[in-house]
């Protein structure tokens, strides 16, 4: 079930740190890791590399940059049967805790999970892995 | 007479001795007496002047008594008038009553017999004037009244917070133009129900008493959000209103309006929450990269060891920095800062700064000027909170700005202001950028500013400082070309005579 082609994960944050940290342990989880600091350069990574899943922190430069890059990557003939997680420690900035589980949360916020950071390395690969399973089955 | 009031008489008779000799007994027993000795006259003198008693001659030549009473009556009404005749008879004494008279007195008459019905008149004049008194006082006392009312209700109409009353079945019995806007209402019926058309959460506050129907004095307070997205909050407090048995009378509800407080609430609370997630990002790299190293199944190279821990330092200077800044905000919005004033050198203080600043200026090559208007008054102001000020101002200008770019600090005075301004050849703002250059943590993001460091409040603070001092602020910036922050701050009047000479 596991394929000899290493996944490829899209990360877009604007903490370069972060960036660095998730991208160290998840090619020590045996993916491949491609990142962004910007939503920009996020979109335009998406578009010529194709990933097999994203990762996007949910603030960046504009309050909901990484929102409106999930929509795009999700409203994307290609990007809408990949997994996108977002990752957020802002319940703040809107007032409101989000969630994907609901049919109609999902269809809303347009991305497939949001997990609250900080991220454990572990569930975050357990996760990727179910997407994955999933998909390959 | 009794109460030290003299009587009025006034006589009309053509008889002139009766005239007389009326007058003089009449006077004799403290009357005050006037004649009239024909018809018009007596007319003229009974309507002029209010007499008590009228003693009128029935027949006389020029026009009849009883006419002359009559006009007397249309103008006094309340005179006490006899009717004095020889011709006496059922008839005409019928006839005086019947338009008016007290009574009628036949001629001749004794002097008791005069004095008899005098009195008789007296009593009845004093009645009349009793009752009129009585009537005047109580008009004026319920006019009295009613001007308190009406004062009453101005006031109640007059205040902000909006009043509502209810009874103790929960009718609408007073309310105010403020409870009506606030509540939305275009009418209130005064003894209608009214429990069921308000807000729930101010139907409770009613009904806590409503249902309990007792009078205990307490007050309940609600924080009830009439409009929605904050744009109408009032807090609404219920009182009991008691009968002076104890038992409850009614309910009475006073609406306060609190929108401005909770937008102030709002903020702050969103300030917070932008503080908290400031602090936790760099706790958050920094306990990622320990994680990384403590990770067994990753292995990091030299170089990525020496990076992290770098970078590590490089996140907690930052945390540091932001402690810092938080707190001297903290301050001063807790306005628990003392200023020290005093006179200030401002060359010193720029020298300072910019000899603090020395190894990143050099690095830029940057070349800064400080100028200075010929004769320039004092500055009196705290000398920590104006070297803030410049620092934080230069330490922009130096972070933002281009290699071999250039700092102008130029110090001037205008009117009652001194003027105080840093200019520098950076990068510059795009108007977006411009308008939230003051937020707290707000940093110009874009692929410029990506190696800049900064907590996003050192402009919150330069502004916070400004306020503080009642000066003002004027920033200009043209995107790519550089930016000029210009500050006023009010001189202290009279005290600026000593003028500082221009520095180097």
């Amino acid at each position: 079930m596991q394929s000899d082609v290493k996944k490829k994960i899209l990360l877009v944050d604007d903490d370069l740190d972060l960036l660095e940290q998730n991208k160290i342990l998840l090619e020590s989880r045996g993916y491949q890791v491609i990142t962004a600091d910007n939503s920009k350069q996020g979109w335009e990574l998406f578009i010529s590399e194709k990933p097999d899943a994203a990762i996007l922190d949910l603030i960046m430069e504009e309050h909901d940059s990484g929102f409106v890059l999930s929509y795009r990557i999700k409203k994307d003939n290609y990007g809408k049967n990949i997994p996108v997680i977002v990752l957020t420690s802002a319940a703040y900035f809107t007032g409101f805790k989000f969630s994907a589980s609901t049919g109609e949360e999902k269809e809303w916020i347009r991305c497939d999970e949001v997990i609250n950071k900080p991220v454990v390395a572990d569930e975050l690969v357990k996760k990727l892995e179910s997407y994955f399973s999933l998909k390959d089955s | 007479m009794e109460n030290g009031h003299c009587p009025k008489i006034l006589i009309v008779d053509d008889e002139k001795g009766l005239r007389i000799g009326t007058k003089r007994l009449l006077e004799g027993e403290g009357y005050s007496v006037e004649t009239a000795e024909n018809g018009y006259d007596g007319i003229k003198l009974g309507t002029t002047t209010e007499f008590d008693l009228a003693i009128i001659d029935l027949k006389m030549p020029d026009i009849d008594g009883i006419q002359v009473m009559k006009e007397i009556l249309k103008v006094y009404p309340d005179s006490v008038c006899l009717i004095a005749t020889g011709y006496a008879s059922y008839e005409t004494a019928i006839e005086a009553i019947k338009f008016g008279a007290f009574s009628y007195i036949p001629k001749p008459f004794t002097p008791e017999e005069l004095f008899q019905k005098l009195s008789q008149g007296y009593s009845r004049r004093e009645l009349i004037l009793e009752k009129k008194k009585w009537k005047q006082e109580r008009e004026e006392r319920l006019l009295e009244v009613a001007f308190e009312k009406s004062r009453l209700n101005t006031i109640i109409n007059s205040i902000t917070d909006g009043l509502l009353v209810v009874n103790k079945n929960g009718e609408a019995v007073l309310y105010n133009p403020s409870a009506l806007k606030y509540l939305s209402f275009d009418q209130i019926k005064i003894e209608e129900y009214i429990i069921d058309k308000l807000h729930p959460q101010i139907a409770e506050l009613i009904n806590k008493f409503l249902s309990s129907q007792k009078c205990e004095q307490k007050s309940f307070s609600s924080e009830v959000e009439l409009k929605p997205n904050r744009e109408f909050y009032v807090e609404a407090t219920s009182s009991p209103v008691a009968n002076p048995d104890g038992t409850l009378a009614g309910v009475v509800v006073v609406m306060k309006d609190i929108t401005e407080l909770k937008k102030i609430e709002f903020l702050k609370s969103q300030f917070v929450s932008m503080v908290s997630h400031e602090l936790k990002a760099p706790i958050a790299a920094v306990y990622g990269y320990l994680k990384l190293f403590s990770d067994t199944s990753i292995h990091l190279s030299e170089e990525q060891k020496l990076n992290y821990l770098n970078r590590s330092q490089i996140r907690l200077d930052g945390l540091l920095k932001m402690v810092n800044d938080l707190l001297d905000i903290s301050r001063m919005e807790l306005k628990t800062v003392n200023k020290e004033i005093k006179e200030i050198d401002l060359h010193v203080i720029i020298k300072a700064i910019i000899e603090l600043f020395q190894i990143e200026i050099k690095k830029k090559n940057i070349s800064v000027n400080v100028k200075s208007s010929e004769m320039l008054p004092c500055l009196h102001a705290d000398q920590d909170e104006i070297s803030r000020l410049f620092t934080n101002l230069i330490s922009n200008a130096i972070k933002y700005n281009k290699t071999n770019g250039s700092i102008d600090i130029i110090i001037s005075s205008s009117g009652n202001y001194i003027i105080l301004e840093v200019k520098d050849t950076g990068i510059g703002l795009k108007p977006a950028e411009k308008t939230k250059l003051f937020q707290e943590f707000f940093r110009a993001k874009n692929e410029k500013t990506k190696d800049i460091s900064g907590t996003g409040l050192g402009l919150s603070i330069v502004k916070r400082i400004v306020d503080s001092y009642s000066g003002k602020l004027a920033v200009e910036s043209e995107f790519n070309i550089g930016t000029s922050f210009k500050i006023f701050l009010p001189l202290r009047n009279g005290i600026n005579n000593k003028e500082q000479k221009a520095g180097n």
